[in-house]
């Protein structure tokens, strides 16, 4: 059983199809959920959260129906919305507390859970002043607080960098680590920073047209691409692709000198240095990189939607 | 675990039941309606007369002291369903009062700053939400509605030379009845209103104008079409003409006593549906 289990799930708001048969499992630990503007992550969200109802298949979340069981399910979720939403006359720690009441706290637990919750998240300090004083990225913090505080199994995410100063969007990423690292909580995480994506999450959904573009574990194809790596040579290129071959590099030769090859983990860059002074063969570039989340993304971006309806797209690098 | 100790930790704790999360948003709304010195300054004025009838039912069953106060004056003084009907209505109009300034801070602080996402996110139901902030509202009506009314009947009984309490329980049981209906259905109207206003200013004018304006229009129907059918869309006349029933005290309005009592109550119906659909188009989380 997955976090969450989307089986053929449609929604439709008005006449709309928002969402269009989505299936897929999503197991990770921290999940991204990536898509532009309009791709439906704010519906599926909504949808898990048991506000909009499914017009066909369903959603689960730890097994639970997502609209039938919407209470349970509540009760195990922490929600952080994207745009403003608290209640601004409010002072920090009650407004915290006041949530976590309604998620089932009884009231003492939660007001000492709301007091952990600020400091834990930096704002311990201005815990008594009232909510709509709070600066921008200190109304992006307590709706992470009052997500947390009841202790949530599943923490949504709603593009919590959103209006973030560099430092500030820091303090959050950082935050949201050390949350993953705890490791009690799951998380999913909408955004449209790939960056932020890239920093927090072990597996990634990716939206389009209201459809699943892509649905892969970023960890396992970091793993599968670590050693990628892209070289300009002068000299006798094809005699030093083959010494490579010989050390169990995956190599491929293009004009120009240009050499592409996939190093194993034994292998480190100074061997191929090595042959390359004794074969009189220059180096005159060396590009090594990773294949990123942008990769990922734009590769799912321009896959062609023709692609079985719904059907999940494991990316392949 | 102190505070200073800035690590996450899960909640291993006890949880409340489902139906508790109706009454924490009924207890920090009902905190919210009374942290304002408006609200508590109205609740003071609701105890003036208050305290006036119970000055009325001290003299009404003190023959010494209705002597010196009214002298040689042949005026006598009595404590009846038209005395208690008179309390009722003096204190609905301060329930009204009340309603147009605390059922705007019940819920258009929530819609002003967007809160409703986050509230709905946690194990509430949009009927619960409503219902716990009706729960305040009715809460807080109630102080000034029908416990001093019931306070004056009980203190009647106890003042009256007279068995008294037996032969006019019927007063009691019109006097909570008909306050009741009317807090009800001025809660769930005040809180429909305040749904669809987020200035609180704004949200007070317009609970006093849905029951004001109706009167208005329903005096012009009367008066043009030559009818009393009008008068139904008077609440206050309307309820007047239910609470002179529920108590079964003589009647105070001509023109109005040949409304028929159901009528009045699919009036009343009627009006509470249409504010039930307002919080339905309105209490949402996006």
């Amino acid at each position: 059983m997955g976090v969450i289990d989307l089986d053929r799930l449609e929604v439709r708001l008005g006449a709309r199809t928002v969402l269009d048969g989505l299936t897929g499992e999503l197991q990770g630990n921290a999940i991204g959920l990536l898509g532009p503007n309009g791709a439906g992550k704010s519906t599926l969200i909504n949808t898990l959260l048991g506000f909009h109802p499914p017009s066909k298949g369903s959603a689960r979340v730890f097994g639970l129906d997502a609209h039938r069981d919407r209470a349970r399910i509540r009760g195990a979720i922490g929600y952080m919305p994207e745009n403003d939403s608290f209640i601004g006359n409010m002072t920090g720690v009650r407004f915290v507390r006041y949530m976590a009441e309604l998620a089932g706290l009884p009231s003492g637990a939660a007001l000492e859970r709301a007091h952990e919750a600020l400091f834990y998240v930096g704002l311990g300090e201005v815990r008594y002043r009232k909510v709509n004083s709070y600066s921008l990225g200190m109304k992006q913090l307590i709706k992470l607080a009052q997500a947390l505080a009841h202790g949530p199994r599943l923490l949504i995410l709603d593009e919590p960098t959103n209006g973030l100063d560099p430092i500030a969007r820091l303090r959050m990423i950082e935050l949201i680590k050390e949350i993953r690292k705890e490791g009690s909580v799951r998380l999913l995480i909408s955004s449209h920073l790939l960056r932020d994506i890239d920093e927090t999450c072990d597996e990634v959904l990716i939206l389009k047209n209201g459809r699943i573009a892509a649905l892969c574990n970023i960890e396992a194809e970091r793993r599968s691409n670590r050693s990628f790596m892209e070289l300009e040579t002068v000299g006798a290129t094809e005699k030093f692709s083959v010494s490579i071959r010989g050390l169990g590099c995956e190599c491929a030769c293009f004009p120009g000198g240009r050499i592409k090859l996939v190093i194993p983990d034994h292998i480190e860059v100074r061997d191929l240095y090595v042959i390359a002074s004794e074969q009189g063969v220059q180096i005159r570039r060396m590009n090594q990189r990773r294949d990123s989340l942008e990769d990922i993304f734009l590769r799912a971006m321009d896959s062609p939607m023709d692609r079985e309806a719904g059907r999940s797209a494991h990316v392949s690098l | 675990m102190s505070v200073y100790k800035n690590n996450y930790r899960a909640y291993t704790g006890p949880v409340t039941p489902l139906w508790m999360r109706i009454y924490v948003l009924a207890r920090y709304g009902f905190a919210e309606a009374w942290s304002s010195k408006i609200t508590v300054a109205l609740f003071t004025l609701s105890l003036l007369p208050f305290i006036i009838f119970l000055i009325i039912i001290y003299l009404a069953n003190n023959p010494i002291a209705q002597l010196l106060v009214f002298k040689n004056s042949s005026r006598s003084l009595t404590v009846d369903a038209g005395f208690f009907l008179g309390t009722l209505q003096t204190q609905s109009w301060i329930a009204l009062v009340l309603t147009a300034w605390v059922a705007p801070r019940l819920i258009s602080f929530d819609l002003a700053d967007n809160a409703l996402p986050i509230l709905l996110s946690h194990p509430i139901s949009r009927v619960g939400y409503v219902f716990g902030k009706f729960m305040a509202m009715f809460t807080s009506l109630s102080a000034v509605t029908w416990v001093p009314c019931l306070l004056l009947f009980v203190y009647q009984c106890y003042s009256s030379a007279q068995p008294w309490a037996m032969a006019n329980l019927s007063i009691a049981v019109g006097l909570f009845v008909g306050a009741v209906i009317w807090i009800a259905f001025l809660s769930i109207l005040g809180l429909a209103l305040s749904s669809w206003v987020k200035w609180r200013v704004v949200a007070t004018g317009i609970i006093f104008a849905a029951v004001f304006v109706p009167a208005g229009v329903g005096g012009i129907v009367s008066a043009v079409l030559r009818t009393q059918w009008g008068l139904l869309l008077n609440f206050p006349v309307s309820m007047s003409v239910l609470w002179q029933r529920l108590l079964g005290a003589p009647e105070f309005m001509r023109s109005a006593s040949s409304l028929p009592t159901p009528a009045i109550v699919t009036v009343l119906v009627l009006a509470s549906l249409l504010c039930v659909a307002m919080l339905n188009a309105r209490i949402r989380a996006r």
